[in-house]
């Protein structure tokens, strides 16, 4: 990949993007590309808190594009997690080993609902989240 | 260091210091150049007045003829006047004698002749004895009104008769003499101007008479004098004589005792003066003579300015160094917290080597991590490592609170899950959002056994000393989650047997997570590092390897290590607990939990049935696997922690 050769000199940062899709009237798809750390988890943060802003009660936040995650990443999804109102639920949608190693080890996978793909986090909008992605 | 700098001079310093110098010295020297300056005004407008000295004799004439009013007395003049010669009296009385003698007595010698005569007779003597002074100006200045040019000093000398005699025979003086009888005439009391006409003159000559009587006593030693009580006395006999003699009067009053100021003498006298002072004062005075007065104000402008520019350099120059000071005690202040935070470790604890260190991030994500070492009562060591989620001075009061609570908890005699999960229950709600991911940690030196809890934590590397050394590979599955993210945690536990040689290293997530190239540092590049090392490494050498390897370090790096003594035998897994209520004992994460320990797939659900029926009974129910050769020994006991989950819905319940 090209995003890792560019990290491999050590100047140029891992390509980050993130993009948000609105499924129906009160869900939220923010997809994430690339690592979520210290400089980049505050975008998701606010992504997040901009869409519970909007009246969007299910969030999905799908990482199965994200490489990395730190404790900062983490921070803010269990902030986001805690914030949600009776009835507002977030879902993780993650297939990465990796990914999954670091929801373990850091006791996460028991808090956070995680799926396999954004289908299986959605099952009332199964036929919507096909079509938008 | 800082203080350092406070001592020694810096070039910074030095260069400030010299600068200063500079605009002192400049200052100083402008300050010298100005009084020279305004004495150089002066020069310039008595010069302006008068002409230099060597064609003053020339040209004094017309200027005291053309312009008698403006000879008013000055004090100064005739102090330096009288001070340096007798000419002064020959030129007051001489003055008076002429000035008058072309008013006054005139209307004298045209009555009255020889004793005006005899009168004015020896006030050429002394001017010819002034002259002998050599101060002749003045005197021959005003002969010329009466004289023709030339050898007048040996005419006045020689014939004192004949001037007096000549005198009105002068048409200067005629004319003079005419104007002041004219005057006289026109003045308002001309009808009695003709009635002391004949007594006027009189005592009026009685005025110049005094004078010369006065004037062999008087005239050298105090020649200002003279001329004044001649003025005097004639002003007073113009008083008593009325009619012509009083305007005479008034005119020789106003002229005589005013002898014109003497700007060739004084520029002689300022230039002697100046010639006495130092070559280097007349070098800057020259100089400062040719710069335009523009060009004086701009250079004292610039003056004034690079003098301000000084003082506030020198004001800044103290408040840095104040500033260094503050920041030398915060600094201080800083350490001694910090120290509070990540104490150093004795190098020993019983027959475990400790070592501690603590490397923050260069950037934003500095602070958080904590740790703690410290030997317990009963002969045991414990090891507390955490690492709050906020960074910076805001995730201090946390990393305190959450070190101190937990290291309370395991002072007081709790196994580290409990103490974990107590902690974690207490400062659910003092933590604010904020949450800390913690590995707590006793070692029982006799039973050679390490236990530990995590909470969202990654666990401990315990490594063998061996040649065949392996790292003991920990069970991280239903790991806990941090203090602080509103669940229960402190829900497992490790024991880990160490019957021989080991190390055992507790890190925070910033070492693993150090980037090497575009790839995480790692736990398995972290047992190679801790295989390098050798088992008597410190903590301290730990991370700096790491740094070394590391290309980028984004989080805090914190590391524990002990070094256990001991034979080859390698450390192994020996007990694992998992607290369970009745839905997590019935989840997949538990049954992956079994298999994990070694629970045979076909046991799993039988485990998992028994321990949801357990939990169902008493709310929680703890699993404890006794891991060996064969399949785990599996035990289900009561949480005798129960009692504080109760608590907790009582008080969430009452709110």
């Amino acid at each position: 990949m090209p995003s890792r050769a560019d990290r491999s000199d050590g100047s140029t940062p891992v390509p980050f993007a993130i993009g948000r899709r609105e499924l129906d009237a009160r869900t939220s798809a923010i997809s994430i590309e690339g690592e979520l750390d210290l400089a980049t988890a505050p975008q998701l943060k606010w992504m997040l808190l901009d869409a519970l802003e909007e009246g969007h009660s299910r969030l999905v936040v799908d990482l199965s594009q994200a490489t990395f995650m730190d404790s900062t990443a983490l921070g803010v999804l269990v902030g986001v997690d805690r914030s949600l109102e009776s009835g507002a639920t977030l879902a993780i949608v993650c297939a990465n080993a990796s990914l999954l190693k670091i929801f373990e080890l850091s006791g996460m996978d028991g808090v956070f609902a995680i799926f396999p793909t954004l289908d299986d986090a959605l099952p009332g909008t199964h036929g919507r989240a096909a079509e938008a992605s | 260091m800082a203080r350092d700098t406070g001592t020694h001079p810096t070039p910074a310093r030095r260069a400030w210091r010299l600068a200063s110098a500079l605009v002192l010295v400049s200052c100083a020297l402008s300050l010298a150049a100005i009084p020279t300056a305004t004495a150089r005004r002066d020069r310039t407008s008595s010069t302006a007045t008068s002409t230099p000295p060597a064609g003053a004799s020339s040209q004094t004439v017309p200027a005291q003829s053309g312009a008698p009013t403006e000879s008013l007395p000055r004090p100064q003049a005739r102090r330096h006047r009288s001070a340096e010669s007798a000419h002064p009296p020959s030129t007051g009385t001489g003055t008076a004698r002429h000035d008058s003698g072309q008013t006054q007595p005139s209307s004298t010698q045209a009555e009255e002749g020889p004793e005006a005569l005899y009168n004015t007779a020896p006030a050429p003597g002394l001017a010819s004895k002034a002259r002998k002074h050599g101060r002749g100006h003045h005197r021959e200045g005003e002969t010329t009104r009466s004289h023709e040019p030339g050898k007048r000093s040996k005419a006045k000398s020689t014939q004192p008769p004949a001037e007096s005699g000549s005198a009105p025979g002068s048409p200067t003086v005629a004319t003079t003499a005419a104007a002041g009888a004219q005057a006289s005439a026109s003045a308002p009391s001309a009808p009695v101007a003709a009635a002391p006409a004949t007594t006027g003159p009189a005592q009026a000559t009685g005025a110049p008479r005094s004078a010369v009587d006065a004037r062999p006593t008087h005239a050298v030693r105090r020649p200002a004098r003279a001329p004044r009580r001649a003025v005097r006395r004639r002003a007073g006999s113009a008083a008593l004589a009325p009619a012509a003699a009083a305007p005479a009067a008034a005119t020789s009053a106003r002229t005589a005792p005013a002898p014109r100021p003497r700007p060739a003498h004084a520029g002689t006298r300022r230039s002697s003066a100046r010639a006495r002072t130092s070559p280097l004062v007349t070098t800057i005075t020259r100089i400062v003579d040719v710069v335009p007065t523009p060009v004086r104000l701009l250079i004292a402008a610039l003056l004034a300015l690079a003098f301000a520019l000084a003082v506030r350099s020198r004001v800044a120059a103290v408040r840095a160094r104040r500033l260094e000071r503050q920041r030398g005690e915060l600094l201080e202040d800083v350490g001694l917290l910090q120290a509070a935070l990540l104490p150093v470790p004795p190098a020993r604890l019983g027959p475990v080597g400790t070592s501690a260190a603590y490397s923050p991030a260069a950037g934003p994500g500095a602070g958080g991590d904590f740790y703690d070492v410290f030997a317990l009562e009963d002969g045991q060591l414990a090891v507390i490592v955490g690492d709050v989620s906020g960074h910076g001075r805001q995730a201090l009061p946390h990393t305190a609170l959450v070190r101190f609570t937990l290291r309370a908890y395991l002072e007081a005699g709790l196994s580290p899950r409990d103490a974990v999960q107590t902690a974690g229950a207490v400062l659910e709600r003092q933590l604010g959002g904020v949450f800390a991911t913690v590995v707590a940690a006793t070692y029982q030196p006799r039973e050679r056994v390490l236990s530990y809890a995590c909470a969202g934590h990654p666990a401990p590397v315990v490594l063998g000393g061996g040649p065949d050394a392996h790292a003991v590979a920990p069970v991280t599955i239903c790991t806990p989650p941090p203090i602080g993210v509103g669940m229960r945690t402190g829900t497992r536990q490790t024991a880990v047997s160490i019957p021989g040689r080991a190390q055992i290293c507790f890190y925070t997530d910033g070492v693993t997570e150090a980037r090497v190239g575009s790839e995480l540092f790692g736990s398995r590049r972290l047992l190679d590092t801790l295989h390098e090392l050798g088992p008597r490494a410190s903590a301290a050498a730990l991370l700096e390897r790491v740094a070394e390897r590391a290309d980028a370090r984004p989080d805090d790096m914190a590391a524990c290590l002990l070094g256990v003594e001991g034979d080859d035998a390698a450390p192994t897994a020996l007990v694992e607990e998992l607290e369970l209520d009745r839905d997590e004992a019935a989840s997949d994460r538990t049954a992956r939990f079994l298999l994990a320990c070694g629970v045979e797939r076909a046991d799993v659900a039988d485990v998992a049935h028994a321990a949801s029926v357990a939990a169902g009974r008493a709310g929680t129910v703890v699993l404890e696997l006794r891991l060996g050769d064969g399949p785990p020994r599996l035990t289900l006991r009561r949480e005798h922690l129960a009692y504080l989950h109760a608590r907790r819905a009582d008080v969430g319940a009452a709110l």
